[in-house]
């Protein structure tokens, strides 16, 4: 987790620098990039059901037209849930009792769009689109084992957001986004099954 | 930029934040214990009455020579299993050779592996570490379903044994029901007697297929 805290910090640190350096109209142009921490909460996911902040964004696009952007979007998120000590049927005459912990985590990535209103002012709303693959990892953890299974799925996430740029010239700011996902994952792991994946969130960061 | 560096990049990336899954602390998980049961479905656990239960448990440690557990702890261990034999319907018999059941137990102490070492000879059996002539004539013994456990330190290990099995024509003596039991090494003795009392216990509510006719 420390390790992960200090890539946050250096990655926003290196990009705050280049911005506030070149101290020009954008970063790159015609282009926008937002890295962003998030906060997601599964819906209908009896595998782990506890929203939580573990999760990062990061995206970037091109705008191909004044007000459409297009570009690739790559994010991850982990969500957790404690399970009290429950008998488990396995099936073949194999029953387990254990407490358990559920764990989640999502890496969703592929191409995004969005559409931008008000594009020479302080707000800047918009509502985007992302589509592509979802890697999932559904593990339950107990005694010291640790059972896993890998999935993939087809992933499109929905977007709504704003971004603040105080001057709107420079094109440093601030980006605020509500999500709602969806992906195709199945999988099981012990007796529990997950039948896609369904997540809304908050997205808050920083916009280039 | 390239397509082809666009994708070097993209699997950089993919691979570095996989990294980034937040693993859940396990440390609380220790504070209960696990209870892994299985059975032979093919046997009907209606056709036994008599189970001879040894009055001691097996140590699986770091000596190179069988030690047994029978103290007055040991004592309350193996009254909890002879209590839910009982409660199934079984009748303990004190007489080996002729009891329908023979209940094994054993507590991984410790894991410790005497590869090729044959004196006494029944770590030749090795995972095996009750001999299978310790109940009659077999010639060995086998687990005719899956089991998945491994050993760990703080373990208790039940089995069930068919002694009805045929001794002749050299046929193995079969396990048809076992336990699992895992988290018993605190290091407070009564809380690790209490938990194998409860898991013990637990162990039997979750097989309610022993039982028998009478």
């Amino acid at each position: 987790m420390k390790t992960i805290k200090t890539i946050r910090i250096f990655l926003l640190g290196v990009l705050f620098s280049t911005a506030a350096g070149s101290a020009k109209a954008q970063l790159f142009p015609d282009s926008y990039i937002n890295i962003d921490w998030q906060i997601n909460v599964p819906l209908g996911n009896s595998f782990a059901d506890n929203t939580s902040g573990w999760g990062m964004n990061f995206e970037g696009g091109y705008f191909v037209m004044p007000s459409l952007a297009v570009g690739p979007f790559i994010s991850f998120h982990t969500n957790l849930e404690k399970i009290p000590r429950q008998t488990l049927d396995l099936g073949n005459g194999k029953a387990l009792t254990t407490n358990q912990k559920h764990a989640v985590f999502q890496l969703p990535f592929g191409a995004t769009a969005r559409y931008c209103w008000l594009t020479d002012s302080v707000f800047q709303p918009y509502a985007g689109m992302k589509l592509g693959a979802c890697y999932a990892e559904l593990s339950s953890y107990y005694y010291i084992v640790k059972q896993y299974t890998d999935t993939w799925g087809f992933y499109m996430s929905p977007e709504i957001g704003v971004s603040i740029f105080p001057k709107p010239s420079y094109r440093m700011g601030l980006h605020v986004a509500l999500y709602y996902s969806y992906a195709t994952n199945n999988g099981s792991v012990l007796n529990y099954s997950v039948n896609n994946l369904n997540n809304f969130g908050i997205r808050i960061g920083v916009s280039f | 930029m390239t397509v082809k560096k666009l994708s070097y990049i993209a699997a950089v990336l993919i691979v570095t934040l996989s990294a980034c899954q937040k693993e859940p602390s396990t440390s609380d998980l220790n504070r209960d214990f696990l209870v892994y049961t299985a059975y032979d479905t093919e046997v009907n656990f209606e056709n036994f009455a008599t189970y001879f239960l040894p009055d001691s448990i097996l140590i699986i440690g770091n000596k190179n020579q069988a030690e047994y557990w029978s103290d007055n702890v040991a004592q309350e261990i193996i009254a909890t299993v002879a209590t839910g034999l009982d409660a199934a319907g079984y009748t303990r018999s004190y007489d080996k050779e002729a009891a329908d059941l023979g209940i094994q137990l054993s507590y991984v102490r410790r894991v410790t592996y005497f590869v090729g070492y044959n004196n006494p000879y029944w770590w030749w059996y090795y995972p095996y570490y009750w001999a299978p002539d310790y109940w009659g004539d077999w010639t060995g013994w086998h687990y005719p379903y899956e089991v998945y456990y491994g050993y760990t330190a703080g373990s208790l290990l039940t089995e069930m044994i068919d002694l009805e099995t045929d001794q002749a024509g050299g046929r193995k003596l079969p396990v048809i029901w076992n336990s699992y039991i895992g988290g018993l090494l605190t290091s407070s003795t009564d809380l690790n007697l209490e938990r194998t009392i409860a898991a013990m216990q637990q162990a039997f509510a979750q097989s309610p297929y022993l039982n028998t006719a009478e």
